[in-house]
């Protein structure tokens, strides 16, 4: 597809965003995501899984715009918390907390949230872009994808997304073997013959992946929470002084390399697997804090250590898209939680995606758009108004989630299993914070288990039971070595830094 | 140490209860082929992690001590406790009625101690879910005696 037709379907795609009944879903999608995002402890993750009940009547452009919109809504909404509190909204706000909190202290936090509206609405739509004029031929090009290949390229996301998700590598892999154990409960997706069901019929289906995410990543988060102490729980949060709301001319020139950078850092990593906002936020504030004229004011409110990560993380999260529509394999739980979505609504995403359903994939892409702007006008004048939902004291706001928890869950299936697997799972999140055991590769590989082990299978059926089919592939062959690389490295720095310490103690 | 036991725990009984189903060949594998193997690779990594902790590999370990984590873990457990009571008395109760207990109850355990503050919430809880679960999206939840 060249760029004059990517174009053409580009109009076609803001058609269908743009009817009123899209244009609602989006505008809910912000508004829930902003949400989302504010609150600490509620993340994408949940945030998407608990609504997709509510998408079930709709058709699937409108229910993928939707949740869509929850996704970049929460990365804009996570930088509100970390600026105005220096509590992370989400996992991907962290390094805005650095500068951004100092800025609000100055009374500054009018210009720091405004800079990241701009920031991300900029960003955003730059990825936006790129989504839309690479997505296609790179589907094209991954038309060409076997089963190998396929198995390869899992591989290879679940040892990156293991190795940066922060914690011990070993920890994480673990994660995802005890991911990928669960996905294989109910029926083998190759022969149809019932694995680990122990005789119940309600266990054929598998175990429902929403269960597992509102439980790892929203009870989890809340038990975690329902630990603190009892003057914490009682407390709503005392919000700083805006002594300016907006930037000045002096601060948006200031921030517009930032943010272009930040753009091009977070597009890059958003391609490649693992938590792809997170890391993109670093690298961004990274780079910002290197090549700037004055580094010292890093970490005492510089504006650039605001806008560049902020920029990076929402490009990073548009750009992500990208593998989940053009291969089917999402890089990071949120969009796996998206795949499942899809799935739900009978759409499966892959190379032929774009071409079986364009409406689809290019509403979506111009809902990205139209979606973006509704959150800079969102945000920019009412963000105080958002940031008051923290002066709900946390013991209300914690049983709300948790009665939320309980009925989203029930409305995915109507089925009590689902309760009892997320209560279970919100126990296990809970023990893997304390125990400092990673929950995203456990979920990504119970949505992609079926589809790594069918890849498997057929790999070896191909080959007659040839390993090397792994290797003969030019394409497999690199995933594997880059795989390879990945699970050595630590390793290796582990090997030269007691070698040093051999040295330095001799 | 404990969480590496309990994985080794779950890979050898993962391992173990693929053997009772057909594990077939490498030409064609059966159903048990991959969770066989994905058990047998748990127990290694598990192993591997319970080598280097045993040789005190601090940097591999994180805070890993005793079967509970540290912490005031009693409203944890009383937290989950109340959810369970919750789900188990759902089809029972009925969805409105459950909502408004658990909330009541969660909010008790959290330490709010005024009766009317505790009803009133827990009713404006219970009455918005119902609004938006039950009668905006149509979600066929338990209604036992509440079929309004």
């Amino acid at each position: 597809m060249d760029v004059l037709g990517s174009l053409q379907y580009l109009v076609t795609g803001f058609g269908v965003a743009t009817t009123p009944e899209n244009l609602f879903y989006c505008l809910a999608g912000a508004i829930v995501g902003t949400l989302v995002g504010v609150l600490p402890g509620l993340g994408p993750i949940a945030g998407i899984a608990l609504l997709i009940p509510a998408t079930f009547n709709l058709n699937a452009t409108s229910a993928i715009i939707m949740l869509a919109g929850i996704y970049y809504g929460a990365m804009y909404g996570g930088s509100t918390t970390s600026i105005l509190l220096n509590v992370p909204g989400e996992t991907a706000s962290v390094m805005t907390c650095i500068d951004g909190y100092q800025m609000a202290r100055k009374g500054r936090a009018g210009p720091a949230l405004a800079i990241c509206a701009i920031g991300s609405f900029v960003a955003g739509g730059l990825a936006i872009l790129g989504l839309a004029f690479l997505a296609p031929p790179l589907a094209e090009a991954a038309l060409a994808f076997g089963p190998p290949e396929f198995f390869s390229l899992m591989v290879f996301g679940f040892v990156v997304l293991s190795n940066v998700t922060g914690g011990s590598l070993i920890k994480s892999l673990m994660m995802a073997v005890v991911g990928l154990i669960i996905g294989t409960i109910g029926l083998d997706p190759v022969s149809g013959n019932p694995r680990f069901t122990f005789g119940q019929v309600s266990l054929l289906g598998g175990i429902e992946f929403v269960a597992v995410a509102i439980g790892l990543f929203g009870i989890g988060e809340v038990l975690v929470n329902v630990e603190q102490p009892a003057q914490v729980l009682e407390q709503g949060v005392l919000l700083p002084r805006f002594r300016d709301l907006y930037p000045t001319l002096q601060d948006l020139k200031q921030s517009l390399s930032p943010i272009l950078r930040g753009a091009a850092i977070g597009f890059g990593v958003g391609l490649v697997p693992g938590p792809a906002p997170v890391i993109a936020t670093y690298a961004s504030y990274m780079v910002e804090k290197r090549i700037s004229a004055h580094p010292e004011e890093f970490g005492h409110g510089a504006i650039e250590g605001v806008a560049g990560p902020e920029s990076a993380n929402n490009a990073a999260c548009q750009s992500a898209f990208i593998p989940l529509f053009v291969l089917g394999i999402p890089f990071a739980p949120p969009t796996a939680i998206l795949l499942g979505a899809l799935l739900i609504h009978g759409v499966n995403p892959g190379p032929a995606m774009i071409a079986e359903h364009p409406q689809l994939f290019w509403g979506v892409v111009a809902s990205m758009y139209i979606g973006n702007f509704i959150l800079l006008l969102l945000n920019l004048p009412f963000v105080p108004l958002f940031a008051n939902i923290l002066r709900i004291p946390k013991k209300v706001l914690l049983p709300l989630v948790i009665l939320f928890c309980l009925t989203g869950m029930y409305s995915v299936n109507n089925f009590m299993l689902d309760l009892w697997v997320m209560l279970g799972c919100g126990a296990l999140g809970y023990l893997m914070r304390r125990w400092a055991y990673e929950g995203a590769p456990l979920l990504l590989a119970l949505v992609l288990g079926p589809k790594l082990e069918v890849a498997f299978r057929q790999s070896l059926m191909i080959s007659h039971g040839d390993f090397a089919i792994f290797a003969d592939r030019p394409l497999s062959l690199l995933f594997l070595l880059a795989t390879t690389g990945f699970l050595v490295l630590p390793l290796f720095k582990i090997a030269v830094q007691s070698a040093r310490r051999r040295t330095a103690a001799m | 140490m404990t969480p590496a036991i309990l994985l080794l725990l779950f890979g050898m009984v993962t391992a173990g209860l693929s053997l009772q189903i057909r594990i077939g060949t490498l030409r064609a594998p059966g159903s048990g082929f991959f969770p066989f193997y994905l058990g047998l690779l748990l127990v290694v990594l598990a192993a591997i992690h319970l080598g280097l902790l045993w040789r005190g590999g601090r940097s591999v370990s994180g805070e890993e001590v005793g079967l509970l984590p540290r912490g005031s873990w009693q409203r944890v457990l009383l937290f989950l406790g109340a959810m369970s009571l919750a789900t188990g008395l759902l089809t029972v109760l009925g969805y409105p009625l459950v909502a408004f207990l658990l909330m009541a109850l969660l909010l008790y355990i959290l330490g709010v101690r005024r009766w009317l503050h505790i009803v009133v919430v827990a009713l404006c809880a219970a009455g918005v879910s119902y609004a938006l679960f039950v009668r905006w999206l149509q979600i066929p939840l338990p209604m036992a005696g509440f079929g309004l």
